[in-house]
């Protein structure tokens, strides 16, 4: 027994002790490759050492909720909108303003107004493996997708797990109007193969052939294509909704300082531009001083509907939206 | 003979024990007292902020917990009757320790060292009380272990638990079961009528009732029970047929989970005694090796892996499916995915626990029935089956168990249906419901129990720890020659496709793109030694330091519950089958509720990792303690006592190493868990303090498979090679210390 307290206590004493130096924890969501890409750049830059765990968008909300009153992590890097927006009601992040805040795109800013900081854009699409079809014509409309010629050919992600699959739901409510985007959602369910608990998954799953179509960020579909999947990746015509990604300051965060650093660096244009130059991510940038990566999607040339972001990033909206799917939808037998 | 309890020479040495073994504990505790600090400010555990020593944190009350160190002190040395002594110290002891825990709860500061060190002491010269005064038979160490076991298995298991069942019931404070009755209404959870469906889910259910009770009343009539006999299987029948009705039309996350283990549990107990029979009575050697090798698979194998290999294989574009039998269905997304990955990784676990009773068969039983004039079928069901059926409810229980509390395989294949153990994760994750989460986790840990219990009913008690099997000697009868050709086809075909599955993994961690591009390339390994390898060696050195403590307590723990006898023993016992019964991620869940805020804050570190990974894999370093002890005399150790050695000298210096081969092999097997865990730790990682499989889900989510793949591949490749080697040395160094040829 005296043995074991003492192995406790060294292996205690071994792991405990260590902390110090500056640091910034970072709770990072976007793609791995672009968390893995920015502490070597950050740490080169201002010589402060970065700690980074991925989780998604959805795991980091309930991760910093639940350690609100002893936070661990400083910032909150990439990831969908909405949960970055219900954490600074929830008083869980606060709104710090950048030094680059002039130069961020001003559409963006609007969108968000004082809330969070937008750090991307990326938009909702088609990711498609012509291939898998075997045949059937590639769909270029929300529409086309309830066709019984895809039966067992979409994947998208679950509405009940993925901020990405919210995003869709939130789309399709605003381009079609509730009831009749359900109607749409039904027949697409009759579809799909597999919802996904993660956002990027059904592109996974289409680049392999298990599925002909994904829908989700276009983003990630281009880099699947990137990494040489046969996938085409477009926009339907009547129009896709959007994501901005946040940066958020933790509050009390335990480093603010390195943390302030940290979100002043990554606004840079030098900053940015290791997305898609590391970090395999294809979004749009926001600061409006950043070279765009040419394989990322042209907003100009997709038909971005007029995403409301405030009224869809409501927590009360949210659960309407997804409960009506998970009683109406979720319960078709197929 | 009466047997004397193997304390007698004790208790007259005691009675001459002129001080009292408190005195140097508890003057360990007073000194800690007054030089550490006894709380702490935040998570840094080694911080000696001044405003955290006893004196400066402003509680009167405190200072009873020094009162009772020093009063300890001045009476262990008192010239009273030994058991009378032992008496007081024990009141003293117990309210020091009580006032300082008492005041942890109390105020929610964060326990400082000093408070570690403090109630440690106070905690060893309550054992040196317990024992002085009879109270507990055995001497200070047997006392000290009852103790601080108790207090581990409250503090790490019951206490996380009781935080979730907290959760499911008390919303923002205040008693509240909207939460829970909304979360077990949902359509997510279950439902059975469905308005949208052709069919009338509640009409058929009932049907299934209805036919079931009437085919178990005609059963009973035909046995000739008498009339409340056929009353209550016509009840049972009724409802068994309600819930067949159930899993078959209803859907969410209750039927489709007991759906799938009402799938998986049979198959994988049925395979695993078809593979036992054929390890133990097989003619040919080479089937019995290959057998040992699929029995290590599941546990050295990491999660998330083995569901991509079988997409590959079995899914619309699989190589199996599509490339061989031109078939193009996506079903391996569903139960039939979910269920086929289940029996692979779970029928090993099967038939290490039927070997055991298998090979405990004596064969001259059989014969003796035989001769007796017994037909085939007398002897089976009169000799056989008794002897067997406690080994195939365990069988049947663990794949059960451990179908539930599957994590990785449903994240995967799970298809549209939804499972019982992901919609903690996701309820959490997905939907940011920490309440939602915690009702889950009470209706999971409710069908475990259950299924515990009517396991225990049907074999009518017995300890869960003692289940083990003893090898006989003497000439094993041969199974019949048609039943071993197809039990050696089975085993065939289940070898290939294993291996295919492993191999595809291996192919997949060098082609350019698994599934698309074949191209060889060492890209991903070095993906992998850039972004993964420092996690990797992290991984390995939390799950090496995790191994040490659960294979000693997991020890210590099996040499309580089967050697000594003390009030409190079934308590022991529960609670480390609660750990291990517990669904990883209601126990990560737990974890989250338990420590991150108030006396036990611990979130953020490697310390809570660690404590989570040891009280997962006791249970494996106990169930092969018990195996160990019971092979033991138990007179050795009473030869030991007689001649005075204490009992941890008797521990140290006949038990252990009569255990070496068992206990490293328990240690092997923790460390080995400890590596491949996932859903128990999913929540407890940090920055600085990531796991390999969390980081594995990350690749997994992100496409990154390739990457995934060689990863699975080095954690698959080191767990072999150092289950290999350890066992090799371990049965090296045991012969060394026995003495005598190892088995």
């Amino acid at each position: 027994m005296k043995r074991l307290t003492i192995v406790l206590i060294a292996v205690v004493a071994l792991l405990a002790g260590s902390a110090s130096a500056q640091r910034v924890n970072l709770l990072c969501s976007p793609d791995l490759a672009w968390c893995e890409a920015l502490g070597p750049a950050f740490t080169a830059a201002t010589g402060i050492d970065l700690e980074f765990i991925r989780v998604s968008s959805q795991d980091a909300l309930a991760r910093l909720s639940a350690e609100r009153a002893n936070p661990i992590f400083d910032v909150w890097f990439g990831g969908t909108g909405d949960p970055h927006l219900i954490a600074m009601r929830e008083g869980v992040t606060e709104f710090y303003e950048p030094e680059a805040w002039d130069d961020i795109i001003q559409n963006l800013k609007d969108q968000v107004g004082g809330t969070y900081i937008p750090l991307y854009a990326g938009a909702i699409g088609f990711v498609v493996n012509e291939e898998a079809l075997g045949g059937a014509p590639m769909p270029t409309t929300w529409r086309d997708l309830t066709d019984p010629v895809y039966k067992g050919l979409i994947a998208m992600p679950d509405p009940n797990s993925s901020g990405t699959a919210y995003t869709i739901l939130a789309t399709l409510v605003q381009i079609f109007g509730e009831d009749e985007a359900f109607e749409l959602l039904e027949g697409l369910h009759q579809n799909i193969a597999q919802y996904t608990s993660s956002g990027s998954a059904p592109g996974t799953l289409a680049g392999r052939g298990e599925v002909a179509i994904a829908i989700q960020f276009m983003h990630d579909g281009i880099k699947f294509a990137n990494q040489g999947f046969p996938l085409t990746v477009y926009a339907p015509d009547e129009g896709v909704g959007y994501e901005i990604g946040g940066l958020s300051l933790v509050a009390n965060a335990p480093n603010r300082d390195a943390a302030i650093a940290f979100i002043n660096w990554a606004l840079t244009p030098e900053a940015q531009q290791i997305a898609a130059l590391q970090g395999d991510s294809f979004q749009i940038q926001s600061n409006a001083n950043t070279v765009q990566h040419p394989l990322a999607p042209n907003f100009d040339e997709i038909n971005l509907i007029d995403y409301d972001f405030d009224r869809f990033g409501t927590p009360e909206v949210r659960e309407q939206i997804v409960g009506r799917w998970t009683n109406e939808i979720f319960p078709q037998p197929r | 003979m009466a047997t004397t309890p193997p304390s007698t020479p004790q208790q007259s040495g005691r009675n001459r024990l002129v001080v009292s073994g408190a005195w140097l504990p508890a003057l360990v505790a007073a000194v800690a007292f007054l030089t550490l600090p006894f709380g702490r400010p935040g998570r840094a555990f080694f911080t000696f902020d001044p405003s955290f020593y006893p004196w400066s944190l402003g509680s009167p009350a405190l200072w009873l917990v020094l009162g009772a160190a020093l009063a300890l002190l001045a009476l262990s040395p008192l010239r009273l009757n030994t058991a009378v002594r032992g008496d007081l110290l024990l009141v003293v002891g117990s309210v020091g320790l009580a006032v300082g825990l008492g005041w942890f709860i109390a105020t929610g500061v964060p326990f400082g060292i000093g408070a570690v060190v403090v109630l440690g002491g106070l905690g060893f010269a309550v054992g040196h009380a317990l024992s002085e005064s009879g109270r507990v038979q055995g001497d200070a160490f047997v006392a000290s272990s009852i103790l601080f076991v108790s207090l581990f298995i409250v503090l790490f298991i019951i206490y996380p638990l009781f935080t979730v069942l907290r959760a499911a019931v008390v919303v923002d404070g205040a008693f509240d079961l909207s939460q829970f009755q909304r979360t077990v209404t949902h359509p997510l959870f279950f439902f059975l009528d469905n308005p949208r469906s052709a069919i009338d889910e509640v009409g058929l259910t009932y049907r299934w009732g209805a036919a079931f009770a009437a085919l178990s009343a005609a059963w009973a009539a035909f046995r000739r029970r008498s009339l409340p006999t056929i009353a209550s299987r016509i009840v049972l029948g009724g409802l068994l047929g309600l819930i067949v009705g159930v899993m078959l039309y209803g859907r969410g996350a209750l039927p489709t989970s007991l759906l799938t283990v009402a799938i998986v549990a049979p198959t994988c107990t049925l395979l695993g005694l078809a593979f036992a029979l054929l390890g133990q009575r097989s003619r040919f050697a080479p089937v019995r090796r290959s057998l040992d090798v699929i029995s290590v698979l599941p546990i050295i194998t990491p999660p998330f892996i083995l569901a991509f290999a079988m997409i590959f294989l079995l899914g619309r574009r699989g190589i199996i499916t599509y490339n061989v039998f031109d078939l193009s269905s996506p079903f391996i997304f569903g139960i039939p995915g979910v269920a086929i990955a289940q029996i692979l990784a779970f029928t090993p676990i099967a038939y290490l626990l039927l070997r055991g009773s298998i090979s405990s068969l004596n064969p001259a039983l059989e014969e003796a029935a035989q001769t007796l004039g017994a037909d085939r079928w007398t002897t089976l069901r009169s000799i056989t089956w008794p002897l067997v059926r406690p080994g195939l409810a365990a069988a049947f229980l663990l794949s059960m168990i451990e179908s539930l509390a599957d994590f990785g395989n449903p994240l995967i294949l799970g298809g549209n249906r939804n499972f019982l153990a992901t919609e903690v994760y996701l309820s959490l994750t997905g939907r940011f419901n920490p309440n939602e989460a915690a009702a889950y986790g009470v209706v999971l840990l409710a069908l475990v129990l259950f299924a515990f219990f009517v396991q225990r009913w049907w074999l009518g008690g017995g300890s869960f720890v003692t289940v083990t099997g003893k090898p006989t000697s003497g000439v094993v009868t041969r199974i019949p020659v048609w039943l071993e050709t197809t039990l050696t086809v089975v085993l065939v075909v289940w070898t290939i496709f294993v291996a295919a599955l492993y191999l595809s993994i291996v192919v997949g961690s060098f082609a350019q793109l698994w599934g698309v591009n074949y191209t060889f390339t060492t890209r991903h390994y070095q993906d992998f030694m850039r972004a993964g390898w420092p996690v990797f060696l992290y991984t390995a050195r939390v799950a090496a330091i995790s191994a040490v403590p659960a294979m000693l307590l997991g020890f210590l723990v099996a040499y309580l519950v089967v050697r000594q006898r003390f009030w409190g023993r079934r308590f022991v016992e529960f609670g480390s089958l609660l750990s291990f019964a517990t669904p990883g991620t209601v126990m990560g869940v737990a974890y989250i509720f338990a420590f991150n805020t108030g006396p036990w804050l611990m979130t953020a570190s490697a310390a809570i990792i660690i404590l989570a990974l040891v009280f997962r894999n006791m249970p494996v370093a106990i169930r092969a303690a018990v195996a160990g002890l019971a092979q033991i005399d138990p007179s050795l150790e009473e030869a030991s006592t007689m001649l005075r050695a204490r009992s941890l000298t008797t521990m140290r210096r006949v038990v252990f190493p009569l255990l070496v081969n068992t206990l490293v092999t328990g240690l092997i097997f923790a460390f080995v868990s400890a590596m491949t865990a996932v859903s128990q730790v999913i929540f407890l990682v940090s920055p600085g303090n990531q796991l390999s499989t969390v980081l594995l889900l990350g690749w997994v989510e992100q496409g990154q498979l390739g990457r995934a793949a060689a990863m699975g591949t080095v954690l698959i490749v080191s767990m072999l090679f150092t289950i290999v080697v350890v066992l090799a040395l371990a049965r090296r160094i045991g012969t060394r210390l026995v003495g005598v040829e190892g088995r």
